[in-house]
């Protein structure tokens, strides 16, 4: 290792190891490489200027106290330190997590029935590709508003529906008992339709020979399905898995519209305290702070989908 | 959106209220006048933005494109006017994005409670400096209201619009149950409002005694703290002080009343409700907005007879205020156009179609006598009640704070914790929030 050492002060050169001889470009190859770098600067420059600063800044802010207004004050740790202590904010991961642990594998097993049953050659089954995946593609602001209504307590279809067997109506948004569990059914049904359109792709990539030696040997559906289906789709459910954790940690929009985050807390969740913090509060220092809480939740959920993945392979 | 285009449109659909406005603009004697006895119309010119909440809508931005912006286009024909619709729940963001970009727009709308923050961090223009003195406004407004848009002696904002909160109830439902008149104490609304609860034979709630639940439960606590005779801060707005006896007192009624005395189930209304129960008779009494005026010409005039608005009486009298004030940016490239506007929108004339767009009630006490508030028992009512009207806000860090009410409020009411320690949690926040200014 003490080859490596530099002696303070040396220069850049003195830490250069023995020159190489390097590999001489011809002309046309110069060209190419020219051509290449122009081709990706628009992308490079994109990536610096609208991620790597951002990512950097909120880094940065993470250690200051900033109110917009004023030049931002370094404060060492003090957000991080606030953050473990503040109850709302640890509410609010507690939230994330339950709703990340109920959306992600119920929409996901969800998805991947009616993936199956659209891959059968269903009549009419591009209807109702359209149909499950159109809560993707719509505002989710739109789709809030429609929940809003049928969890209405008064005029909602839910307590509607519930009352033709008897079942007493609850008010879904205001009971801190069945707010979260709101949201959490609105996520899941929203999730469906990108989650099912993966793994339909994934199904059509399946060997139709690998079925068809089952039922030569006496396979049932359900064994087939367990047997075949489920292993040949590993991969894409790793990779929905992770996205499916990507976005759940992200969700946003709909606490916006249906709850604000309440009642009583009851439904906040760690992007919508980062949204307080910024812009009801104007803590830009302890939202950024949050944000990076966040950004480590995901990058530890997205290495062990990726360590997953790769024991797999 | 550049609107200039539209300033040479004919004036259409409420023409006559126009012409009113112009009129009553004319004849003011307010506080219109500054910038033409600076230097005269003529001299004003530039691109100016103006962000608001209000005339939001269609109607709204009828109202404002239409009508108010070529009356002003009359008098300052060099000045182009872009306007920025929002709402109050995205006003901070939009406030917050622009400080950041640096691209604060010339004049703002914003909220009773809003103008300490924003004057404390330098974003305002102080109109006292430009002949908009307190003592001015104090001949054509009231003090509580002149007070809402003033910080560190200087004067910030110039009121528009008032929005209130104060009892109503369905006097025909009262006079059923055996009472002749609205409660005049706690001890009587309590009263009446377990007497006017019907539930059906299941518990169903059917008619709710007293609705506490279609307001932000900021502004209804803030209504019951008023009318405990409590304040949310000390005089000095050095301290909250809504964590004290009155303020507990005041979120044990609250919560008493949802939880003891069932008046109200939880769920049973919310602020966006489609139609508040008060109108619909889903509700017997209830903490209402005045807008509810408005809200019922449309729904139901008929029921409209039976309401009447009453102060909460406790220990004080309950009655809450906001409001939307214009503002000037201190940074603004064009100071005198913004001011210009700012002053017209402020007029009589235009602030007058701006309230009664809105169902709201007008801040200057000349208005009292128009036609809009002459028909509007409800705003009648508030203006009539002005004096006794409290506002929220006070610290330049009521913005950071009062997103903390509701959850603290919300807790106390679902039984998760005790008025005094809600209070009391919610205070040490609030207390952080001040010591970081």
């Amino acid at each position: 290792m003490t080859s490596t050492e530099t002696p303070a002060g040396a220069g850049l050169a003195a830490r250069k190891p023995a020159p190489v001889r390097r590999h001489k470009y011809s002309r046309a190859e110069r060209k190419l490489r020219r051509t290449g770098w122009l081709m990706i600067t628009p992308a490079l420059l994109h990536l610096a200027l609208w991620t790597a600063i951002p990512v950097v800044a909120t880094f940065a802010l993470g250690f200051t106290n900033y109110n917009v207004f004023s030049p931002p004050q370094w404060v060492g740790l003090q957000n991080y330190v606030e953050i473990v202590q503040d109850p709302v904010f640890r509410k609010a991961t507690w939230n994330t997590i339950v709703y990340t642990f109920w959306t992600v594998p119920v929409s996901m097993a969800i998805a991947l029935v009616i993936a199956v049953a659209l891959n059968q050659g269903l009549r009419f089954q591009k209807w109702y590709r359209t149909a499950f995946f159109l809560p993707q593609v719509t505002a989710t602001v739109a789709i809030a508003m429609v929940w809003l209504w049928i969890f209405n307590p008064q005029q909602g279809l839910l307590n509607a529906f519930l009352g033709l067997f008897g079942i007493p109506g609850q008010a879904w948004l205001a009971d801190p008992d069945w707010a979260l569990w709101s949201v959490i059914l609105v996520g899941a049904w929203q999730g469906i339709g990108i989650k099912m359109l993966i793994y339909i792709a994934a199904l059509q990539n399946i060997d139709g020979s690998l079925y068809e030696a089952a039922s030569v040997d006496g396979a049932s559906t359900v064994r087939k399905f367990f047997a075949i289906t489920v292993p040949m789709l590993k991969p894409a459910t790793f990779f929905v898995l992770v996205i499916s954790i990507i976005n759940a940690f992200q969700v946003f929009d709909q606490i916006y519209v249906l709850t604000n985050g309440g009642p009583a807390n009851a439904t906040t969740m760690m992007t919508y305290e980062v949204y307080r913090s910024a812009f009801e509060e104007f803590r830009m220092g302890m939202a950024s702070a949050q944000s990076v809480v966040l950004f480590i939740f995901l990058l530890f959920m997205t290495l062990v989908g990726r360590r997953a993945t790769r024991e797999d392979h | 959106m550049i609107i200039k285009s539209q300033s040479r449109r004919r004036f259409t659909g409420v023409a006559a209220l126009a012409a009113v406005a112009l009129g009553i603009t004319a004849c003011s004697s307010g506080t219109s006048s500054g910038t033409d006895a600076e230097g005269g119309s003529d001299d004003v010119s530039g691109d100016i933005t103006l962000l608001t909440p209000i005339f939001e809508g269609t109607d709204g931005q009828q109202l404002l494109e239409d009508e108010l912006l070529p009356q002003f286009y009359e008098d300052y024909p060099d000045v182009t006017v872009s306007v920025d619709y929002t709402t109050y729940g995205n006003l901070n963001e939009k406030l917050t994005t622009a400080a950041v970009s640096g691209a604060v727009p010339d004049v703002m709308m914003m909220g009773v409670g809003w103008i300490e923050g924003f004057a404390d961090r330098g974003l305002l223009a102080d109109q006292s400096e430009l002949g908009n003195t307190e003592e001015k406004l104090l001949e054509t407004y009231t003090p509580a209201i002149v007070d809402a848009g003033t910080w560190d002696g200087g004067v910030y904002g110039m009121p528009i619009m008032l929005d209130t909160r104060y009892g109503v109830a369905n006097m025909e439902l009262l006079e059923e149950a055996g009472y002749d008149a609205p409660p005049s104490s706690w001890d009587e609304l309590v009263e009446i409002s377990e007497a006017l609860t019907v539930r059906a034979d299941d518990g169903t709630l059917e008619r709710a005694g007293f609705d506490l639940l279609s307001n932000d439960p900021r502004q209804v606590f803030e209504t019951f703290l008023f009318s405990a005779g409590g304040d949310l801060f000390n005089e000095d707005v050095t301290e909250p002080t809504f964590n004290g006896p009155e303020g507990v007192s005041a979120l044990q009624l609250m919560t008493d009343l949802i939880n003891e005395h069932e008046v109200e189930d939880i769920g049973f209304s919310s602020p966006d409700a489609a139609v508040n129960p008060l109108l619909n008779g889903r509700a017997a009494m209830g903490l209402a907005h005045n807008n509810l005026w408005t809200q019922g010409l449309e729904a139901d005039p008929e029921m409209l007879e039976n309401l009447e608005p009453f102060v909460i009486q406790g220990e004080g009298e309950g009655m809450f205020f906001g409001g939307t004030f214009a503002t000037r940016s201190a940074t603004s490239q064009h100071p005198e156009a913004a001011q210009a506007l700012l002053e017209f929108l402020a007029s009589p004339g235009p602030a007058l179609a701006a309230n009664e767009q809105r169902g709201n009630v007008p801040a200057l006490t000349e208005l009292l006598d128009s036609d809009y508030v002459q028909s509007n028992r409800f705003v009648q009512f508030s203006m009539e009640n002005l004096d006794v009207a409290k506002r929220e806000g006070g610290p330049p860090s009521w913005l950071e704070v009062r997103g903390d009410f509701a959850p603290a409020i919300e807790s106390a009411l679902l039984g998760q914790a005790e008025p005094q320690a809600a209070l009391d949690d919610l205070a040490a926040l609030v207390d952080e929030a001040m010591a970081r200014q």
